[in-house]
């Protein structure tokens, strides 16, 4: 009677044993959670690129005219300026001790013609006087000759040390411009976006791969999109395009195309690595966007599509 | 004897055994009548066709020639289903090893021969319960075969082989396996309880105790009825006699 | 007569234990054989379907199977993002690189990098730390098995267990620096190499300087865009391969079992199993018959049909093959479950079931077919004989 019961009730129970093993081990694996929703494509048919944000402007590396030590920074990171604005000073302790000197020479000048002026009053007088005896014989005709020769000589001696009055005023002026050129100016209204530099630093002159200051205009921001080569021929500048931010893509805004780049450039890296080469060759569109609407920085990635023509995924156009 | 009263009908029945190599020639020729009501034996030496008569009487063998009739019917020349039919509603076996099947218990074995003949399994058991009581062993209904005596066994056995009232009852050697006493129980019981007019009983045994209970003996040898005598009655001869031992012959 | 037949069956007891141990010996067999098979050729596949969210991965025509990267150029991410029906398209690294441990000793390591933004394709179970603390500067997060063993800590004691990675445990990638960020569980794969999830530009950092890095570009379909229509545009307009997830695991799937022995080992011991568990089942039952030839020579005699006869043994075979494929699935599930926390593969698909199901009823129904047979020419007149 036991082994009548025990064997199906232990068969049946290892069948349902199975039967849980099965349903149980087989369940789906978990989907891993997605951190930040993926931007989507709002059109059936488009073209995907990333895009960077830029100043309006394009950004704009300051150089500085002379290399010198820095002696102040007049502004930092996100001041806005003003056309003109000086942005940092470079050491001028030089500049200002030549100023002095031209200064000195310029009064030095400045005294040359008094002198001048004093000397041909002189010999004017004495000469006047030589004139203004009529009776020929009271003076000697060399004596009247050397009278006059010496108010000639004194006006002309007047004339040079007001010529180097002249001159020490024009060197003045130099060194006054170039202690003008020690002190960076703003060359546009724009925002202050980065700043490479510090008092006691040595900025040279030139053209340089860290810009001392980038300086942009930060109320018209636009996107430079990288579209594929091989996409390129899909590409119409006047189509819709949208741009979505990383990370979250509930934040987008509809694109203003501005212009397009019309030479293909190498694909530049977008993530900074200097090790990422990659051949292709990209077509650069740029659009504009309201700020508003797009909490970005500048220099951020966005996820860009782009409508195009639904050539029905066979990659030839319709002829 | 009124041929209606008959139960056998047997008339010069031959069957010969094919053991591939040699023929063995079990039954050469048998005539034999049972009546109605009367407890027949067959008695002969070992290998003389007792057994192979009865199973040709009780339908499990097919003779190879000859007639044989079972209340009226030819079985030779009867379907297969017909046959199996005719052996359920109509034979009940009692046999030397019993036969009993060692899993059931008493009652359960009692009732298969109504489970055969389509019998609901409570009613059949049910009535199971009745005869093994008619047998003398309602006590033991539920008990399984090896908790049994011999004696026991056969006792239901023969229940088994009476419970769905056959007209004939065959018997192979039911007391050789018991000792004197329970064979005679055993000889005792199947008389009272089994033997009554409508019913014809076969008994194959070697066993001379019983042969008092017999209303005839049929003595066979090698293949015939030597010799079929009445107990108390008069002998009378039923065939030729020869030689006692089985003929085997090469093909 | 059923219970009869039933009782017959359960009546023997040692004859009727010995069936059913001989077709539980098989069923087990064949069950638990096929399901370490399938566990194991499941592994080959296991990185892809571990990443549940894409529908289609996009890679190089030649790839072959889920390990053999053959990079493509970064551009491509965006030219498959710019065909019709994708909803979204992610770059992924994988790679093996090499992880330089406490001790100074090597292990390569399945390095994968996943979107910097969306960290799609991440692992399936984060254990500790969360999947966003990949944002952190260096992070990396390292399966659970990788971290406990092969990118352990050696022991203070020699010959102990390594000591497991912690989150804030740094590691050297490639000489680059790398702080665990978080312990994910992830289905172990083939080669059971530790896998570091990490992200894509950081995986580009990590990885040796090549042209050419993206892996796979995992893609999803707009909904209700037709899989098979989208990989078939995504391969004209890109001439990429793209696979939908099914069809990459398949491809892998294929790879494996074209390029390894697996299959035609575990097909002999499955097949060894069934000739041996029909061979103890079929003898069994057979024997069981031959020595109840008498009770059924008794029951024909008795009148009883060939056809009941059949039906009887027919039940018996069932009866038994049922028994016994209920115990040998049960402790095939039993032996799963023991093994659930160690390195074995095993994997129990209801097809399996059906599978042992139908191995188990052919070597009843052979059981029963040369039993039936000997019973149907079975001479009823035996029962006559001593």
């Amino acid at each position: 009677m036991q082994v009548k019961y025990t064997l199906p009730i232990l068969a049946a129970a290892g069948f349902l044993f199975a039967a849980y093993t099965v349903i149980n081990s087989n369940k789906p694996i978990p989907v891993a959670p997605v951190v930040a929703p993926p931007a989507s494509a709002p059109f059936t048919s488009f073209i995907a690129g990333s895009g960077i944000v830029e100043a309006k402007s394009q950004n704009i590396a300051i150089g500085t005219p002379l290399s010198g030590i820095v002696k102040t920074v007049a502004i930092k990171v996100g001041d806005k300026v003003k056309v003109g604005a000086p942005l940092f000073y470079l050491d001028d302790r030089d500049t200002r001790a030549e100023l002095a000197v031209k200064r000195a020479d310029l009064a030095k000048a400045r005294a040359g013609v008094n002198e001048a002026k004093a000397s041909v009053r002189d010999t004017q007088s004495l000469s006047a006087l030589a004139e203004a005896i009529t009776d020929r014989r009271a003076i000697s005709s060399e004596e009247l000759l050397r009278r006059r020769n010496a108010l000639l000589i004194n006006t002309t001696k007047l004339g040079s040390a007001e010529a180097l009055v002249q001159q020490a005023e024009a060197a003045l002026t130099t060194t006054q411009t170039t202690l003008a050129r020690l002190v960076v100016q703003a060359p546009i209204n724009g925002e202050v976006l980065q700043v490479n530099i510090r008092p006691g630093e040595f900025a040279q002159a030139g053209a340089l791969n860290t810009p001392l200051l980038v300086l942009g205009n930060m109320e018209q921001l636009h996107v430079r999109v990288d579209i594929d080569e091989n996409d390129a021929w899909r590409f119409d500048q006047n189509s819709k395009a949208v741009a979505f931010l990383r990370g979250n893509p509930n934040f987008k805004t509809d694109l203003i195309p501005a212009y397009v780049e019309p030479y293909v450039v190498p694909k530049k890296s977008l993530t900074g690595d200097s090790s990422e080469q990659v051949d292709t060759r990209v077509l650069q569109a740029l659009y504009s966007f309201d700020r508003n609407q797009l909490p970005v920085y500048v220099g951020q990635q966005l996820d860009v599509f782009i409508e195009a023509r639904d050539y029905s995924g066979d990659g030839r156009p319709p002829l | 004897m009124n041929p209606s009263s008959l139960a056998v009908h047997c008339q010069n029945v031959v069957k010969i055994y094919d053991t591939g190599d040699q023929k063995v020639t079990a039954l050469n020729g048998v005539n034999l009548d049972i009546a109605l009501g009367e407890l027949m034996m067959l008695v002969g030496p070992s290998g003389c066709g007792k057994t192979t008569l009865i199973s040709v009487i009780a339908g499990i063998l097919d003779q190879d020639s000859g007639y044989c009739e079972v209340f009226g019917e030819d079985l030779l020349n009867m379907s297969n289903q017909h046959k199996l039919n005719f052996r359920a509603r109509n034979i009940g076996f009692v046999f030397q090893a019993f036969n009993l099947l060692p899993a059931l218990s008493a009652a359960e074995n009692v009732s298969v021969p109504l489970i055969i003949n389509g019998m609901k399994r409570n009613d059949a058991e049910r009535k199971a319960v009745a005869v093994l009581e008619q047998v003398g062993l309602g006590a033991r209904a539920t008990a399984l075969p090896s908790e049994l005596s011999g004696g026991q066994q056969q006792r239901v056995a023969i229940a088994r082989a009476l419970i769905h009232s056959p007209r004939l009852i065959v018997c192979d050697e039911p007391t050789s396996a018991l000792d004197h006493e329970t064979g005679h129980n055993v000889m005792t019981l199947l008389k009272d309880v089994a033997l009554h007019n409508d019913r014809a009983l076969v008994i194959v045994t070697h066993d001379a105790r019983i042969f008092d209970f017999a209303d005839r003996i049929a003595e066979m040898d090698d293949g015939h009825i030597v010799e079929v005598k009445g107990v108390g009655v008069q002998a009378s001869p039923a065939s030729t006699s020869k030689a006692c031992t089985p003929v085997a012959a090469k093909p | 007569m059923n219970h009869i037949a039933i009782k017959m069956l359960m009546g023997d007891r040692g004859k009727y234990l010995g069936i059913v141990m001989g077709l539980t010996f098989a069923s087990l067999i064949m069950t638990q054989q096929p399901a370490i098979f399938l566990g194991l050729m499941s592994r080959s596949y296991s990185f892809i379907s571990d990443v549940g969210l894409p529908d289609i991965w996009v890679m190089d025509e030649k790839v072959q199977f889920v390990d053999d990267i053959k990079p493509l150029q970064d551009t491509e991410l965006y030219r498959v993002r710019g065909v019709s029906g994708v909803e979204w398209a992610m770059p992924m690294y994988k790679g093996l690189l090499k992880a330089r441990l406490a001790d100074g000793t090597f292990q390569t390591c399945n390095v994968v990098g996943l979107d910097d933004a969306t960290l799609i394709g991440g692992p399936p179970v984060m254990l500790e730390g969360r999947l966003e603390d990949l944002r952190r500067s260096d992070g990396v997060i390292v399966d659970i098995d990788g971290a406990r063993d092969k990118l352990g800590k050696p022991s203070p004691m020699s010959g102990g267990k390594p000591i497991a990675l912690k989150v804030g445990d740094s590691l050297e990638l490639n000489d680059r620096r790398a702080i665990v960020v978080g312990i994910a569980k992830v289905t172990r794969t083939f080669q059971s190499q530790p896998v570091v999830y990490t992200t894509y530009s950081r995986a580009k950092n990590y990885a040796p300087k090549e042209r050419k890095l993206l892996s796979f570009v995992l893609v999803k379909a707009k909904p209700g865009q037709d899989l098979a229509e989208l990989t078939r545009r995504i391969r004209a307009t890109t001439g990429l391969a793209a696979y939908t997830r099914e069809e990459f695991m398949s491809l892998t799937y294929e790879y494996f079992m074209r390029n390894t022995g697996i299959p035609i080992n575990f097909g002999i011991s499955v097949l060894l199993g069934f000739i041996v568990g029909a061979a103890i089942a079929g003898q069994t039952f057979y024997n069981f018959t031959l020595e109840n030839l008498r009770q059924f020579g008794v029951l024909k005699a008795m009148g009883t049909s060939n056809w009941t006869l059949l039906r009887m043994i027919l039940l018996q075979a069932v009866l038994v093959g049922t028994i016994g494929y209920g115990l040998g699935v049960g402790l095939t599930a039993l032996f799963g479950y023991s093994m659930r926390h160690t390195i074995l593969a095993f994997k129990f698909p209801w097809q399996l079931l059906l599978f042992s199901g139908a191995g188990v009823s052919l070597i009843c129904v052979f059981a029963a077919l040369i039993s039936i047979l000997k019973v149907i020419r079975l001479e009823p007149a035996i029962v006559f004989k001593g």
